[in-house]
């Protein structure tokens, strides 16, 4: 197990994964903002929620890349295409089973089920994140996409 | 005539002939649980509900689909006079009181919006039928259709529960006294003083199917109930005319869809602005125009959380589209799918097309930016300073208008004609840059992007003061080089783009009130016809509350009152308004009801309370 490997490229791929997933939005792509959903667990306001919520994010991506890792190490190489198919395994768990399950923990994400009551203002991101845009998916997939093969490429390096 | 025999269906006492039914656009009743609405006839049958959202697919889609297209009723056994229909005090729940020959027959009906954190369906409309003076025979039929082609469902029974199903939805329809209905029949019941006809409807959407009990869904409604009636006890009690607009406030807030914060214009599509005429839209949008119009409304009774939802869901709605601000979002802010029409849908009273989508949604409409900038400095003034990332998107909003208000636009009334210079457009692109320079006081703003806003504010009004005001006639037209008057310009008092009571605003409040005249206290919005399409369309109701406000607000709160009462005894009977009236039988057009009909009401209520004793 490359624990040096791990402590710092879990950090840059991470990284790479948010900045792909910013681009994505101020191209137009998609709404969903993970640093701002992870990050309005804890302030309301959204300004300090992002920056709240990219060290939140380093830190659950750091525990995933702890994963691929062992994968790698399990598996006795690490290469950037079992990288890039743990990627796309880690984007489907994601959007298929995380983001929904926000709804259920996240103190300020509405439900689909919302009523007047509620003062959840955070809208709920659906199936595969498809309501924050149609392009969801594919541009989550492809930023975990990247984190994979980014972290596959440089445990082998190293 | 022998006894009924419940659950046995038969041929129905009496023939419900569709030839001859014709309801009244403002004779439904709204029931809703902020996801999603039905309409109501007071025949007791639901014509409209689509599910699981305001923009989802029909499955009672009678309203402008014909029976073929699935309706669901509760009414007596033969033809019988509706003695009274009313909301229940503050809240949502709708009774229907009918006179028998056997006594009365009383449906108490309503959709449960608050079932967060319960094993509850997401959608569940509850109905009951009283018969508090003696046994009254009652008939029920339910038939729905699901979507375009009226798809009718698989059925199966769990114990006496009906189950209809489709490939990803299911309704479940249980009563009590339990009976095995199948769709499409009627049924007679007996509806006795000690044994009321209690139904649930659940729904379920890519999710399983949630029982629930008849009796027990009942309770919750009656909880929901509590809930909207304290809900309305918050509002402002010094209000005039608090009742009115109580009803408006509650409309509005039904119209909101919970789980975005969205704003739909209206919860149906294709109500037609002329009877048998082929103006029809699908209004199951959010306009971030209605949403920062709803700012306003709600800020002013004191719903400040209902205000800042409204922002907050314009701050994520409008996220792909920054800094343009779109027309119209879906209720989860994506861009509508492309208009089109049901060619085989036969539309209400013979109107057609019906149509899907909305073509609105690519124009370019300046004014937009300026009612949405107006809510925001609303917001700051009411003492909820912005956050830096609204601040930002608001900022990008003005330096849009600074860099786009020579462009022509499509203009407020989203005319599908060629682009021209409105005048109302270009004053609110002045009122954008306005409330944005407002709010900069209180922002960190650069002052290179503040010296540009004035600059351009400057050029905004002195074009508008040169090109769009008729100086012969002593008013502004309704765009550059015309002649037509517009009503949407009598929101000029309230912008303080000049004095409220000066002689320019007056010349134009009264120019309107006199060229777009349809009779008492209704108004067009600009000529009729002059718009490029064919055929006519009627008085445009929120005009005439805006003109209420124009008057309140310039000085003449004497006219301003009478004209507000005038057109709270045009309201519904159950007080709703649709978009428009015939000026002629004041029966109510386009769709139904119109969120911004309401939010226009409650503005003109709160400008007579400014205006102070002698309006109120």
């Amino acid at each position: 197990m490359d624990w040096a490997g791990w402590a710092l490229f879990g950090l840059l791929a991470t990284t790479l994964l948010t900045a792909l997933m910013i681009a994505a939005q101020l191209g137009g792509l998609s709404r969903l903002d993970l640093s701002l959903i992870l990050g309005t667990t804890v302030t309301p306001d959204p300004d300090r929620a992002r920056a709240a919520g990219f060290l939140i994010h380093l830190c659950i991506g750091q525990l995933f890349a702890l994963g691929y890792a062992a994968s790698f190490a399990l598996l006795g190489r690490a290469t950037w295409w079992i990288g890039g198919l743990l990627g796309l395994l880690h984007g489907a768990i994601a959007l298929s089973a995380l983001i929904p399950l926000l709804v259920g923990v996240h103190p300020r994400m509405a439900s689909n089920r919302a009523g007047p009551g509620s003062t959840a203002v955070l809208e709920p991101p659906g199936l595969l994140g498809l309501n924050y845009g149609v392009q969801t998916p594919l541009v989550a997939m492809g930023a975990h996409l990247a984190y994979g093969i980014a972290l596959g490429l440089l445990l082998n390096a190293h | 005539m022998p006894p009924p025999i419940p659950g046995q269906p038969g041929p129905p006492p009496w023939t419900y002939d569709d030839r001859d039914r014709e309801i009244a656009i403002e004779d439904y009743g709204l029931l809703g649980d902020t996801r999603t609405a039905a309409l109501v006839a007071p025949d007791g049958s639901v014509d409209w509900l689509c599910i699981p959202r305001f923009d989802g697919r029909p499955v009672f889609g009678r309203l402008v689909g014909g029976p073929a297209a699935g309706s669901f009723r509760l009414a007596p056994a033969v033809p019988a006079a509706v003695v009274e229909r009313r909301y229940l005090p503050e809240c949502a729940t709708l009774e229907t009181t009918w006179q028998t020959e056997a006594g009365r027959l009383i449906l108490t009906e309503g959709m449960v919006a608050e079932v967060s954190g319960r094993l509850l369906p997401p959608t569940m409309l509850v109905r009951r039928l009283a018969a508090p003076d003696g046994p009254v025979e009652a008939v029920i039929s339910f038939d729905p259709r699901l979507g375009e082609g009226h798809a009718r469902p698989h059925t199966h029974h769990r114990d006496q529960v009906l189950v209809a199903g489709w490939p990803t939805v299911a309704l479940a329809l249980s009563t009590t006294p339990r009976m095995h209905l199948e769709p499409g029949p009627t049924y007679e019941i007996t509806v006795t003083p000690d044994r009321p006809f209690t139904c649930v409807l659940a729904v379920a959407d890519r999710e399983p199917l949630v029982y629930v009990a008849p009796d027990a869904a009942w309770d919750v409604l009656e909880a929901d109930q509590r809930r909207w009636q304290a809900w309305c006890r918050d509002i402002d009690p010094d209000i005039p005319c608090r009742d009115t607009v109580i009803r408006s406030l509650l409309t509005l807030r039904l119209l909101t869809y919970s789980p975005s914060g969205a704003p739909v214009a209206a919860p149906t599509t294709s109500l037609p602005e002329h009877l048998g005429g082929g103006r029809n839209w699908d209004y199951r949008y959010a306009w971030p125009r209605d949403a920062s119009i709803g700012i306003n409304a709600f800020l002013g009774v004191g719903k400040h959380e209902e205000a800042r939802a409204f922002m907050a869901w314009l701050l994520s709605a409008t996220r792909l589209d920054r800094p343009r601000l779109p027309v119209l979002l879906t209720l989860h802010g994506k861009r509508p799918a492309p208009e089109r029409e049901l060619s085989h849908w036969p539309g209400y009273a013979g109107s057609l097309p019906v149509r899907l989508g909305n073509g609105a949604a690519t124009q370019h409409q300046l004014d937009g930016y300026g009612w949405v900038l107006d809510a925001a400095w609303q917001l700051t003034r009411a003492g909820h300073p912005l956050y830096s990332e609204t601040w930002r998107t608001m900022a990008g909003f003005a330096d849009t208008v600074a860099r786009r208000w020579r462009e022509p636009d499509a203009g407020i009334w989203e005319e599908r004609a060629a682009p021209s210079h409105h005048v109302h457009s270009k004053l609110m692109a002045w009122l954008a840059l306005d409330r944005a320079l407002r709010i900069a006081e209180h922002h960190r703003t650069r002052a290179a992007r503040i010296r540009r806003w004035r600059t351009e504010r400057a050029l905004l009004r002195d074009d508008i003061t040169a090109h769009g005001f008729d100086r012969v006639r002593g008013t502004y037209t309704r765009s550059y080089g015309s002649v037509d008057t517009d009503a949407a310009l009598l929101v000029l008092p309230y912008l303080d783009f000049e004095g409220s009571d000066g002689a320019r605003v007056r010349g134009t409040i009264d120019a309107i009130a006199h060229e777009l005249d349809a009779g008492g206290p209704l108004l067009y919005r600009y000529p009729p016809g002059h718009d490029g399409l064919l055929g006519g369309e009627g008085a445009f109701l929120p005009c005439s509350f805006w003109l209420v406000q124009a008057l309140a607000d310039s000085g003449r709160p004497a006219d301003a009152s009478a004209l507000f009462h005038e057109l709270t005894s045009l309201a519904g009977p159950l007080g709703l308004y649709a978009e428009e009236m015939d000026p002629a039988t004041h029966r109510h057009l386009g769709n139904y009801p119109q969120a911004l009909t309401h939010s226009a009401l409650v503005q003109a209520a709160l400008a007579l309370r400014s205006a102070g004793p002698t309006a109120s």
